[in-house]
């Protein structure tokens, strides 16, 4: 598994944002052309955000008229209204919040645990729960959902929370990531701490948690996109829309008035913001988060 | 993987030797030995109960007749495996898998390359272009595919409006057969390019200066510095970010799933969907589960030969 | 983060000490289900069976009408929401195709389904026997005004299964022909009292095609098909029964299918669209607008398209689809109620569903008004249906609707129906002859009864 093991190594290094940048030559030249196509790229990539934002401050009408320019008429936020009154987007908000709420803690709880477990503990078996775990990285959890599926239904969990969250909450990759964290954390911090008379539990929450800061985030922050945006495992396993996450309910359930552009532009908004804010105000963290732990996810 | 190689008594031997006696690690410690067994414990039941089990219990299943209805079950032996592989749709399914994952992983490959070269030039605006590359990634699929099934509008969308406005007639983006798979691809690069860009730019950002320096001592131009020593020093984040991108791809689902359900005619629909249609719409769970375990052994080559590609680490 | 809103939905404090409820299915494993009971107790913390929260009258409801089905059904609910009896509806629409047979399917197996659903008659037979139903009660039903009388006989029969019946119809929603009454009037083709004259032999609708081709100046009859998942199957399903074959699909093959009765019905489809008077190559949007333009004189299509064709104001006619092989026959469905299989069903709200059926019935003519043949006869006979046109002038059409043949891969959205159109549509766009098509159909047909039926 090197291709784990090398690429998610704790970065000892603090990096400046732009690291050592690949100089341009003296020219000014290389310099506009790189800036030409930045722009570029940038304007293509932020195009379908602004369409889908300007549509969405239309009146229906407007928002399904011809033409290039994407702000027809007057703006309105009539779309929001009806959203938020009508339908099922408030609760399928709340929804979302609660089951990644749920599967980030529970996830980065019991990885941190395991992880350092793994790194320290001296168990029998300790060694075929590593391989069996680095090994399960490999199995995608689509793999999963047949049987998950029919073991839902023998649970008779289905269209419950749990069966959204807990197959969520194992994530080999993370505690495989965490693990090689712990595994670099010099052991006299640990030792000098026991002979104080601390209990293993006390060792792990006083010493090695506060020095496992950043990675613990970096894990958190990868646990909750990929929570808040899971599709196919909440769409199998809820059939009642008043269980269902935001990306699942508006996948699923229509409402009596066929295609609505500006309202179904306003859900995609709400449904969108709140990462966008969260990768606002924490670029930084977001952005180390998926250097560090992101090989595994993708 | 030197962690795992040691014995769990030599790891403990090293362990305590290296801090403190073994006469004080007698008496300090009945820990590790349980309290080690507790820290793992929840994990381990969890991993149980939601990974292990459900892939044994799959591997069951495919050896059966399960059914989604609640008709009793029969062992089948291996005639599921019999079936999918004479089976023309699966083989279609797994054709249109491997097609979208070639066009999808080239330029979600290059384009982030491209993308994290040009922000590593250390322009100024660094958060705006990471804002813009990265953004898409953050977004659940069900927003990605209900934006872009309005800019693949037919008549009112962006791109047809774009088209006419340079003259040029309407595409069926999502209808068509020869467009719809590109449409797809195009929103996945859209969609999931920013990760790989991330992957990219971190690399970037680590690599040491000094073999640039030098080579700009010696008189090299930019362009040479970037074929003769930056590329070849990406060459393993190359390949991980490539393995990664094939397995991902091959993985496809959600927004095929969304915006196609596989069509026109089945050319869009992904090996995972048709597991989905067997399975679930079909009722097939013990075929589905067999179809599953076909695809698994294409991720497992892939990921060994992968291993067989990967340069040892330089630098 | 605290989860106090409840997490789970099975039994309640009220039976903490009850076994967990380990599923209807035979366990995965013994260490499997002590970690079931391990989590039950996880899932029981404070909450209610699913939407105990109202009382017995608090119903979930599922369905896949959008558009002007869905207003109407929003209508009906609103009705018989109010008062003192009235229901506290949930409704949920679900996008019409495979997914919402799926998600039904889904929920049925998972045990806690919406109290009832609606489903497409046609598709009962891959959900009934397999046990994702449950049957409806006779004497509750009769209690609440619904007996067997009150339906055309065929469409009761087709409810049942195993003698016990698992489906309420709704309605009878038939592929007809509607035709612009000016076009067809110039072609000659309207009797003394206005409507279409009865075109009972092929060279009788190939001349009509011809004759109205004239008068539109256009085209004479429109059917749109081209990439659809049913529309050809549809006709040539109808075309078909009208020859008094039989077409079977037996449980573990072979299909029981007319080969020279299917060619019939094929080249004729063929003569008729022959991209001349008729064209050959429309998509399904492309017919309909080419009609609302008065650019056709008539054409085949389901009736549910009704509102729409109103809406764009060509004067419009509807008729039964016509006996082209010297009977009536057309290819129909119907949405029905049926009870999605609960594990621990609540008496009391079951009951409240099936009253719910009856109301509801009671008030399909609310329901007409989009189109379909309102299943429950009492409506079809009460003088305001017979004052909708041109509703009323289809009506037969319910007495020879023809399904599709029961088992568990066909009906409504199934990929057997898109399967069929495949060969059809080849022969309509010139890219195989008939007879290839037939031995196609018979293939397929043959194939599929050869996987493992995973129903019963």
């Amino acid at each position: 598994m090197s291709l784990v093991t090398t690429a998610t190594r704790p970065r000892r290094r603090h990096h400046e944002d732009r690291g050592a940048p690949l100089t341009l030559g003296a020219g000014r030249l290389p310099r506009a052309l790189a800036g030409g196509a930045l722009t570029l790229f940038a304007a293509l990539w932020l195009l379908p955000f602004v369409w889908a934002v300007c549509t969405s401050l239309q009146s229906e009408q407007d928002a399904a008229a011809p033409g290039l320019n994407p702000l027809k008429g007057a703006l309105t936020l009539e779309a929001y209204r009806r959203i938020f009154e009508g339908g099922n987007v408030p609760l399928w908000a709340l929804n979302s919040v609660l089951i990644t709420g749920a599967v980030t803690v529970i996830t980065v709880v019991v990885s941190t645990l395991a992880a350092y477990g793994l790194s320290r503990g001296t168990f029998r078996g300790r060694r075929a729960l590593l391989a069996v775990t680095v090994a399960a990285i490999l199995v995608p959890p689509q793999l999963l959902i047949v049987p998950l599926f029919q073991q839902m239904l023998a649970f008779d969990l289905v269209d419950t929370y749990w069966a959204v969250i807990l197959p969520q909450t194992v994530a080999p990759m993370m505690v495989f990531v965490l693990k090689r964290f712990f595994d670099a954390i010099p052991r006299e911090l640990e030792e000098a701490a026991r002979l104080d008379g601390a209990s293993e539990l006390q060792v792990f929450r006083s010493v090695v948690l506060p020095l496992s800061r950043p990675i613990v985030a970096a894990v958190s922050v990868f646990v909750l996109i990929g929570a808040w945006n899971n599709f196919l495992w909440p769409y199998i396993v809820t059939n009642d829309p008043d269980l269902m996450t935001l990306p699942v309910g508006l996948a699923t359930v229509k409402d009596t008035f066929g295609l609505v552009y500006a309202q179904s532009m306003a859900s995609a908004v709400v449904a969108a913001a709140p990462l966008i804010v969260v990768f606002l105000f924490f670029q930084r963290r977001v952005v180390r988060s998926v250097a560090t732990t992101g090989l595994g996810g993708a | 993987m030197s962690t795992t190689a040691s014995t769990p008594a030599a790891a403990a031997r090293a362990g305590t030797t290296a801090t403190t006696t073994p006469s004080e690690a007698a008496t300090r410690r009945p820990g590790p030995r349980r309290t080690g067994a507790l820290f793992v414990l929840p994990f381990a039941v969890l991993f149980a109960l939601f990974l292990l089990w459900p892939v044994a219990h799959g591997v069951w299943m495919s050896l059966t007749d399960e059914s989604l209805t609640l008709r009793g079950t029969e062992f089948v032996g291996l005639a599921n495996y019999a079936e999918a592989l004479g089976d023309p749709d699966m083989w279609r399914s797994l054709a249109n898998t491997v097609f979208f994952t070639v066009i999808s992983a080239v330029p979600l490959v290059l384009v982030a390359l491209a993308m994290a070269l040009l922000v590593h030039t250390g322009l100024a605006g660094q958060w705006v272009w990471r804002l813009s590359f990265f953004a898409p990634y953050l977004l659940p699929v069900t927003v990605v595919t209900m934006i872009w099934n309005w800019l693949y509008q037919p008549e009112l969308g962006f791109a047809n409006q774009a088209l006419d406005a340079v003259g040029l007639g309407p595409v069926s983006w999502l209808s068509d057969e020869s467009w719809a798979m590109w449409s797809i691809a195009a929103l996945t690069v859209w969609w999931t390019v920013g990760f790989n860009f991330l992957l990219y730019l971190a690399a970037l950002q680590s690599l040491p200066d000094t073999l640039q320096e030098a080579a700009a001592l010696d008189g090299a131009g930019a362009w040479r510095r970037l074929w003769s020593v930056t590329l070849p020093q990406l060459r393993r984040t190359t390949v991980l970010v490539a393995t990664l991108q094939v397995l991902a791809s091959l993985k496809v689902f959600d927004q095929i799933f969304i915006l196609t359900k596989g069509g026109p005619d089945g050319t869009t629909r992904p090996i995972l969907e048709y597991v989905y249609d067997v399975g679930f719409t079909g009722y097939r769970l013990g075929y589905a589960s067999a179809i599953s375990y076909l695809f698994f052994a294409l991720v497992i080559v892939i990921s060994i030969a992968q291993l067989r590609f990967m340069p040892r680490r330089e630098g | 983060m605290s989860v106090d809103r409840p997490l789970g939905r099975p039994p309640g404090p009220a039976d903490p000490g009850g076994p967990p409820r380990l599923g209807r299915r035979r366990l995965l494993g013994l260490g499997l289900a002590g970690a079931g009971a391990a989590l039950a107790p996880w899932t029981l913390g404070g909450c209610a069976a699913p939407g105990s929260a109202g009382g017995p009258n608090h119903l979930r409801v599922w369905d896949p009408f959008s558009g002007g089905d869905g207003m109407l059904m929003d209508e009906m609910i609103a009705d018989v929401s109010g008062g003192r009896d009235g229901f506290r509806v949930d409704r949920t629409i679900l996008e019409w195709g495979p997914s919402y047979y799926t998600k039904l399917a889904m929920a049925a197996a998972g045990g806690r389904p919406p109290e009832v659903a609606v489903l497409h008659l046609s598709r009962m037979a891959g959900y009934a026997p397999g046990g994702l139903l449950d049957p409806f009660d006779l004497d509750l039903l009769a209690e609440f005004g619904i007996t067997e009388a009150d339906f055309v006989p065929g469409l009761w029969q087709r409810s049942h299964h195993d003698g016990r019946l698992y489906a309420v119809p709704l309605d009878t929603h038939p592929f007809v022909v509607f035709y612009d009454t000016e076009i067809a009037d110039r072609a000659g083709l309207l009797d003394g009292a206005g409507r279409l004259v009865e075109l009972d032999s092929p060279e009788a609708t190939l001349a009509a095609g011809a004759a109205l081709a004239e008068a539109s100046g256009a085209a004479g009859m429109l059917f749109g098909h081209v990439l659809d998942p049913a529309q050809t199957w549809r006709l040539f399903h109808g075309l078909y029964a009208q020859t008094g074959a039989t077409f079977a699909l037996p449980d573990g093959g072979p299909p029981e299918i007319d080969a020279d009765a299917a060619l019939r019905a094929v080249t004729f489809m063929r003569d008729l669209f022959d991209g001349r008077a008729n064209p050959n190559n429309l998509d399904y949007f492309g017919a309909m607008a080419a009609f609302n333009g008065g650019r056709g004189g008539l054409l085949m299509v389901g009736e549910w398209e009704l509102p729409t064709l109103a809406a764009a104001g060509r004067p419009l006619g509807a008729a039964p689809f016509p006996p082209v092989f010297g009977r009536p026959g057309a290819f129909a469905d119907s949405h029905s109620f049926v009870l999605p299989h609960q594990e621990n069903p609540d008496p009391a709200r079951r009951r409240e569903a099936h009253r719910y059926v009856a109301e509801i019935l009671r008030r399909s003519l609310t329901w007409a008004s989009a189109g379909h043949i309102p299943a429950y006869q009492p409506v079809t006979t009460d003088p305001a249906y017979h004052e909708l046109q041109p509703q009323s002038s289809y009506v037969d059409a319910a007495e020879s609707a023809v399904l599709d043949p029961p088992t568990w891969f066909t009906g409504a959205g199934s990929t057997f129906q898109n399967e069929m159109c495949q060969p059809l549509q080849a022969v309509l766009l010139g890219d195989a002859s008939p007879e290839a098509a037939v031995e196609r159909l018979i293939d397929e047909c043959a194939e599929l009864l050869d996987q493992p039926n995973p129903v019963v």
